[in-house]
């Protein structure tokens, strides 16, 4: 498939040392300090820690959006980059939203833990913010954006990782337009969980200084707008950079250390230079994930002089400025990228005073300026989940008549086609009934001690899928999760609250991210390709499936592990109830594995496309989007709910052919991992079918359709 | 110093979860993490939590807890030895 150029055509940014790209890129200029003593909520034990916040009134920079804290970043960032970009005359069919975030709306059900545990009046209207998942969704309404809405929540690599998908949907021609960043606000639970890891720096993070002690939490959002060059061209844009490379890795080594050597962040490095097309020579700025801490900052110099020799180009930190803004930070450096390349200057590297010779790396002292080409940018997170993405200056030539690459099929809207089917070599399924679903047999007790309920759920599942024989250097791993590690993350916060802040629980805070499921994975096999985890509602199996499909198509991987994991939660059940949404809840955990080339001589089934967008409601409007996305091929059954089954009938009226439904829920009860359920019953229909279909439309407006082939 | 190692051992075992580990099983001299007993990073913070909570003993920097946790006698000696400050 040809490979569309991506190019920069806007931007927004808002964190502890400015609102908007011009305010910030005058502290990067002058390497301000943005940290502060902690004033956004009251701490026993962290009071005067100084945090990178967000001083201003995010609520009236905000305007009338309903949102988390988060959230509203996200849109105020979101805004800007929009209006920087003039975006106009793009189809809201061909322009997505994809972002990475951690905490979503914590700081808000933290309030709710609280009110429930002291017995006092919870308001349950703060957790319809409480998913990672609402801060797209609040740009999609806003914006009235219909294309694929993603989010990524992949720790501190999230954002970069959701730039890089961004990068997949345009260059394949799956959409023209993304707004692609990521989002955090500062909560209780990462500042008292970062605390029990002793992470924090009381002084404020001192990045590749000999005496750095740790990070400094922030908060912030940033977000890009990343547009096909045709698109660009044709609307007349201002090119401000180009996205020309991204690559991601697994170092499959430690639930939260970085493997020391660097060498999954350098083989992430390696991958972007690779798919830029650039030499390491050729890089002339690094923005470092740089977070403060002994053992990240040791490790970035180490992959960095591995990969670029004794000569490092121009290194800096954005942590000091900010924060460490956790799921922000990838889009955060990567905004400070396109603004160096703005401005062709190298932005300091505030809080560094003595080199550390065991890094061997100086980073930028002073602003100057620099003829920049090409920059990389840099971040990890826990679970060993890297990603590097390049940036560039653009060509002269794109915007303009002349183009270097031909343009390629336009697609029709709203669509997501995964061409060329892959082969499903296995299925692992946990649930749904998970009272006991087999992890003493399967993972020994010493495995098992440190594990959550929901992550052996997922272990289980994925081990009961994997073939026989695989390269675990080149297998990649996409397991969504709505929810997450809920469970884990309550069991903090209640206790924190509880004991008020003392006797903190260090374990269950490193269980609680999102990517803890796909991290273990990747631990307990060895899988060093890409490591995602989307959270995106009803979808999250989809976008998982989508996430493997493209990896193994991209040709970086071989063999690919998609699924779903989600469990009960007393909050969310509560909410559930109260909410009066349909169904049971339930929960359970779905793994396939998925080759490009069979490793079976009769697989059980094959990924004929993943398709992804925003239900509109409109019942005739969707019927005509499912019979795109069919294309004229006959479908032998559906594999949906109600609501799906309604929007079948309709197809079925108006081709004149009667779709047969198959409804899944009543096995596996509601909830966010139920469509990989709908995926393994639509497998197992495929023994007597030819082509299955499972459509999935959810709460919050999101679909998915997979379908599958004998 | 042999009784507050015993029962550091009871704690240890207690606080990790090390349902396959005897106190008694636990050397006093034993490096506790990397080989010897296996342990890593995020258990040595749930031992610190452990000191916090059993002995009204604060850690707040990772390098006072890796040469702390070096073995169960490193360890008995750290907490006689916050216990007279």
């Amino acid at each position: 498939m040809t490979s569309r150029r991506i190019v920069v055509t806007g931007r927004g940014i808002i964190g502890a040392c400015g609102t908007g790209a011009a305010a910030v890129w005058d502290s990067v200029r002058h390497g301000a300090d943005g940290l502060r003593p902690l004033s956004l909520f009251s701490s026993t034990r962290y009071a005067g820690m100084p945090v990178g916040e967000v001083t201003e009134n995010v609520d009236r920079l905000a305007g009338k959006v309903r949102g988390s804290r988060s959230d509203k970043l996200a849109w105020i960032a979101a805004r800007e980059a929009v209006e920087s970009a003039g975006l106009t005359g793009v189809s809201a069919g061909r322009i997505g939203v994809v972002l990475g975030a951690t905490v979503g709306g914590m700081l808000g059900s933290e309030k709710f833990v609280r009110d429930s545990l002291r017995h006092e009046h919870a308001r349950y209207g703060v957790l319809r913010f409480h998913e990672c998942a609402a801060s797209a969704d609040l740009i999609a309404q806003q914006l009235g954006v219909t294309g694929p809405v993603l989010t990524f929540s992949t720790a501190c690599s999230g954002s970069a990782l959701a730039i890089s998908a961004a990068g997949e949907l345009i260059a394949n021609g799956e959409t023209d337009v993304v707004l692609a960043g990521g989002c955090d606000s500062l909560c209780r639970l990462t500042l008292n969980g970062f605390g029990s890891l002793l992470l924090l720096d009381p002084q404020g993070c001192r990045p590749f200084d000999a005496g750095r002690a740790g990070i400094s939490l922030g908060e912030g959002a940033a977000v890009l707008v990343l547009e096909a060059e045709e698109t660009a061209r044709a609307r007349g844009a201002t090119v401000l950079a180009e996205l020309t490379g991204w690559g991601a890795s697994c170092d499959a080594y430690h639930a939260t250390a970085p493997q020391p050597d660097g060498a999954g962040a350098f083989a992430a490095m390696v991958q972007a230079l690779a798919r830029a097309g650039v030499s390491p020579s050729e890089i002339g700025y690094v923005s470092a994930h740089g977070t403060g801490t002994r053992d990240n900052d040791l490790m970035e110099g180490r992959a960095l002089r591995q990969l670029l020799g004794d000569t490092v180009p121009p290194v800096s930190s954005m942590k000091r400025l900010f924060g460490h803004t956790l799921g922000a930070s990838g889009a955060i450096n990567a905004a400070v990228c396109v603004l160096a390349l703005e401005h062709q200057a190298l932005p300091p590297s505030p809080g560094f005073g003595e080199p550390d010779p065991e890094i061997g790396i100086a980073p930028v002292r002073e602003c100057r300026a620099s003829a920049l080409r090409h920059v990389l940018s840099n971040s990890f997170g826990f679970g060993g989940n890297n990603v590097a993405l390049v940036f560039s200056t653009p060509e002269t030539s794109v915007v303009g008549p002349a183009s270097r690459l031909p343009s390629v099929d336009r697609r029709q809207p709203e669509r997501l086609p995964c061409n060329g089917k892959l082969a499903i070599v296995g299925v692992g399924v946990v649930g749904p009934a998970c009272g006991e679903f087999g992890a003493e047999k399967e993972l020994s007790a010493a495995r098992r001690r440190r594990l959550s309920r929901l992550q052996q759920m997922t272990l289980v599942a994925a081990k009961r899928c994997l073939p026989a024989q695989f390269d675990a250097g080149r297998t990649c791993v996409a397991i969504g999760t709505g929810l997450g590690s809920l469970n884990e993350a309550t069991a903090f916060v209640e206790n924190m609250i509880l004991k008020d802040e003392v006797e903190p629980q260090p374990q269950q805070f490193t269980n609680s991210v999102h990517n803890a499921l796909a991290a273990q994975v990747a631990i307990e096999f060895g899988l060093k390709g890409l490591n995602s985890t989307p959270t995106c509602h009803e979808i999250s199996f989809e976008a998982a499936l989508w996430h493997a499909a493209q990896e193994l198509r991209a040709g970086t991987a071989t063999l690919a592990l998609a699924g779903a994991a989600d469990e009960l939660n007393r909050y969310a059940v509560a909410a559930h109830e109260r909410w009066q949404l349909p169904g049971r809840t339930g929960e359970g955990a779905v793994v396939v594995a998925l080759a490009a080339t069979p490793t079976m001589e009769k697989p059980l089934g094959y990924l004929k496309s993943v398709w992804l967008g925003r239900y509109t409601g409109n019942i005739e409007a969707e019927a005509q989007w499912m019979a795109e996305a069919l294309a004229g091929a006959e479908l032998d059954v559906l594999v949906t709910d109600e609501r799906g089954a309604v929007v079948a009938e309709t197809l079925g009226r108006l081709t004149g052919r009667t779709i047969p439904v198959e409804l899944y829920k009543q096995s596996c009860g509601e909830h966010y991992a139920a469509s990989a359920f709908g995926f393994a019953a639509a497998l197992r229909l495929l023994g007597k079918n030819e082509r299955a279909a499972v459509y999935t439309v959810g709460v919050n407006g999101v679909k998915g359709l997979c379908v599958v082939e004998r | 110093m042999q009784e507050l190692m015993t029962e550091l051992k009871q704690k240890i075992v207690a606080a990790l979860n090390l349902q396959e580990v005897k106190p008694a099983d636990i050397k006093d001299d034993e490096p506790l993490f990397g080989a010897g007993l296996g342990l890593d990073s995020i258990d040595a913070l749930e031992l610190v939590v452990m000191l916090e909570r059993d002995y009204r003993i604060v850690i707040k920097e990772q390098t006072v807890a890796r040469a702390a946790f070096a073995s169960v006698r490193s360890l008995a000696a750290f907490v006689v030895e916050q216990h007279k400050k």
